[in-house]
């Protein structure tokens, strides 16, 4: 096709970009964008912050429980933390619109806690982590969850020592 | 110039002074030569003519192979994804499938599929970006922006099924991390039907079209013998008769699965690169839609985590510049000891000795991006 029919139909056609931020864009369904954390699904172990390739998410102790901080400046929305979570506690959102001005940098932060509970069993304190699922023989029922939830890591680990005895 | 014997003047003008040397040296970069990367040349010239070049590299050392040591093996696939933008599936494949060979992975046969249908989209998209470019150093503007808006339906593909324009994020160690669905399959193969005749309308364009034939017929000349010296790779090679092509010599992935056509051309000329570049482009499409159609079912990848135990290898795939070469060296510890990689830019810039020989100046900036140069992955 000559160039001259290719410019007619292209200007036939209209503008193809955008008017973004002064009207409506499209974002794809799968995009990757802003991480998401959820403290209450999340077993803390800690997977996320260890594969993290740029350093972005950090644990840390805090007098409540433990503190996760994901930096969405530091990001660079690879998704590994989300590929690897074995809970699906961390996921990357289709927000892609993170612009912002420089005395901003410091508060993009996801922010999550994972509280401090009271062992029910032996009154220790501990965090209040989802109960670990993953290749667990046969898999945790919900009742079995139920119970695990609020047991601090040392009668967790009897309580399935006994489970694994029992089967 | 003085030299002894001409008598001088008290300002220390010479008579000589005035003859206008035998070659002039200008610079050409380290900024703007084609792309916006840091390509620098000291380029001498009579009149308007290339006498010699000199490449001068360095600029955009980053010291990344020294960070992969410094990276788990899972990290050092997100970093090598990050060495350049435009071959961000290539990298990490080769680097993947390095890490596979040590750990005798047998990687699930959805996922080579998926692994190619990533390399081509990548490629379409690389290859029209580069033709696009050589418009623009033509001045031929409007040209170069529908290219580019034909490229954007690339872009769009890649931002439907693996959530972002440059860095897809489709490989890990042992198969892959993303999947095709029935509902992102359709708008996937909606969008090929889309962009497949606005390719061979473009092809048909740079074929026919005078401006651009004038600009790069005959320009930038690499012959068959010199792209055999200088080991040149990749579209550089097949467009003066050196018809190599990893997915032929060493086809990996699911490429021994795929009909994967043998692009070449003889002149080895700035058109040539660019056409077998679209065809390329063409080609990709058609490799998409076959991958598409015997797509298996299956797991796309194994144990999510695999342990790599110490070993060497090395591993290539066909990045669109051409021939990618990964080594990697593991030990005990969790990150690899040692990775390398030669990238195709490495070979094929050394050719810019010939082709610009004898080049006009006017010609430099559309000769050096006809080898559509990485600077980024070359010296990382
Ligand atoms: S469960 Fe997921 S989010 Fe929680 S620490 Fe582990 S990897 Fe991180
Ligand atoms: S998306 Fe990548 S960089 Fe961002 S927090 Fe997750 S692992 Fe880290």
């Amino acid at each position: 096709m000559n160039v001259l029919g290719l410019f007619v139909r292209n200007l036939m056609r209209g503008p193809v970009t955008d008017p973004y931020p002064f009207g409506p864009t499209k974002t794809a369904k799968r995009f990757r964008g802003r991480i998401e954390f959820d403290a209450a699904s999340c077993e803390g172990c800690k997977l996320c912050e260890r594969v993290c390739p740029s350093g972005a998410i950090k644990f840390s102790k805090d007098p409540g429980g433990l503190a996760f901080d994901c930096w969405h400046a530091t990001c660079v929305f690879c998704g590994t933390c989300a590929f690897y979570c074995p809970t699906g506690s961390i996921r990357q959102t289709d927000d892609w619109s993170l612009a912002h001005v420089a005395s901003e940098k410091f508060a993009l932060v996801e922010h999550g806690l994972i509280p401090n509970q009271t062992c029910a069993e032996c009154g220790a304190t501990a965090l209040d982590t989802a109960p670990m699922e993953g290749g667990v023989k046969p898999p945790l029922t919900p009742e079995e969850i139920a119970t695990l939830r609020p047991l601090c890591p040392k009668c967790r680990a009897k309580f399935m020592k006994a489970r694994k005895a029992k089967k | 110039m003085t030299s002894p014997d001409v008598p001088v003047s008290a300002h220390g003008v010479s008579a000589h002074d005035v003859a206008v040397p035998e070659t002039y040296t200008i610079p050409v970069g380290p900024l703007h030569v084609a792309l916006e990367e840091p390509m620098y040349f000291k380029i001498d010239v009579r009149g308007e003519t290339v006498t010699s070049v000199d490449i001068n590299a360095g600029h955009v050392h980053r010291g990344i192979e020294y960070l992969a040591t410094h990276r788990s093996m899972i990290q050092t696939v997100v970093l090598t994804e990050r060495i350049c933008s435009l071959c961000s599936a290539s990298h990490p494949e080769a680097f993947a499938m390095a890490a596979e060979a040590i750990a005798e992975l047998e990687v699930p046969s959805r996922a080579k599929y998926l692994r190619v249908i990533a390399g081509e989209v990548k490629r379409l998209a690389s290859n029209l970006f580069n033709v696009a470019i050589l418009a623009h150093l033509t001045g031929f503007e409007t040209l170069f922006m529908h290219v580019m808006q034909v490229r954007e339906i690339a872009q769009d593909i890649k931002e439907a099924v693996f959530g972002n324009r440059m860095d897809l994020g489709a490989i890990c160690i042992g198969g892959v991390r993303y999947d095709l669905d029935a509902e992102i399959m359709m708008e996937l193969t909606k969008r090929l039907d889309e962009i497949a005749p606005l390719v061979d309308e473009i092809i048909e364009t740079y074929r026919t079209n005078g401006t651009i034939l004038r600009r790069t017929r005959g320009v930038g000349v690499l012959t068959r013998d010199q792209a055999i010296a200088c080991g040149v790779v990749g579209p550089v090679a097949r467009a003066s008769g050196v018809v190599y092509d990893v997915r032929h010599a060493a086809p990996y992935a699911a490429y021994p699965d795929l009909e994967v056509a043998a692009r070449g051309l003889s002149d080895g000329d700035v058109w040539s690169r660019a056409m077998i570049r679209l065809y390329e482009a063409r080609d990709a499409i058609d490799i998409v839609r076959q991958a598409l159609a015997k797509l298996p079912a299956g797991e796309i990848h194994g144990d999510e985590r695999p342990d790599v135990p110490p070993g060497e290898t090395i591993a290539k795939v066909e990045a669109p510049r051409g021939e990618l070469i990964y080594y990697l060296k593991t030990n005990d510890g969790p990150n690899p000891e040692r990775v390398k990689w030669r990238v195709p830019t490495f070979m094929n810039w050394d050719a810019l000795r010939f082709m610009l020989a004898e080049a006009k100046v006017a010609d430099i900036a559309i000769v050096v991006n006809s080898i559509d140069p990485c600077i980024s992955c070359t010296e990382r």
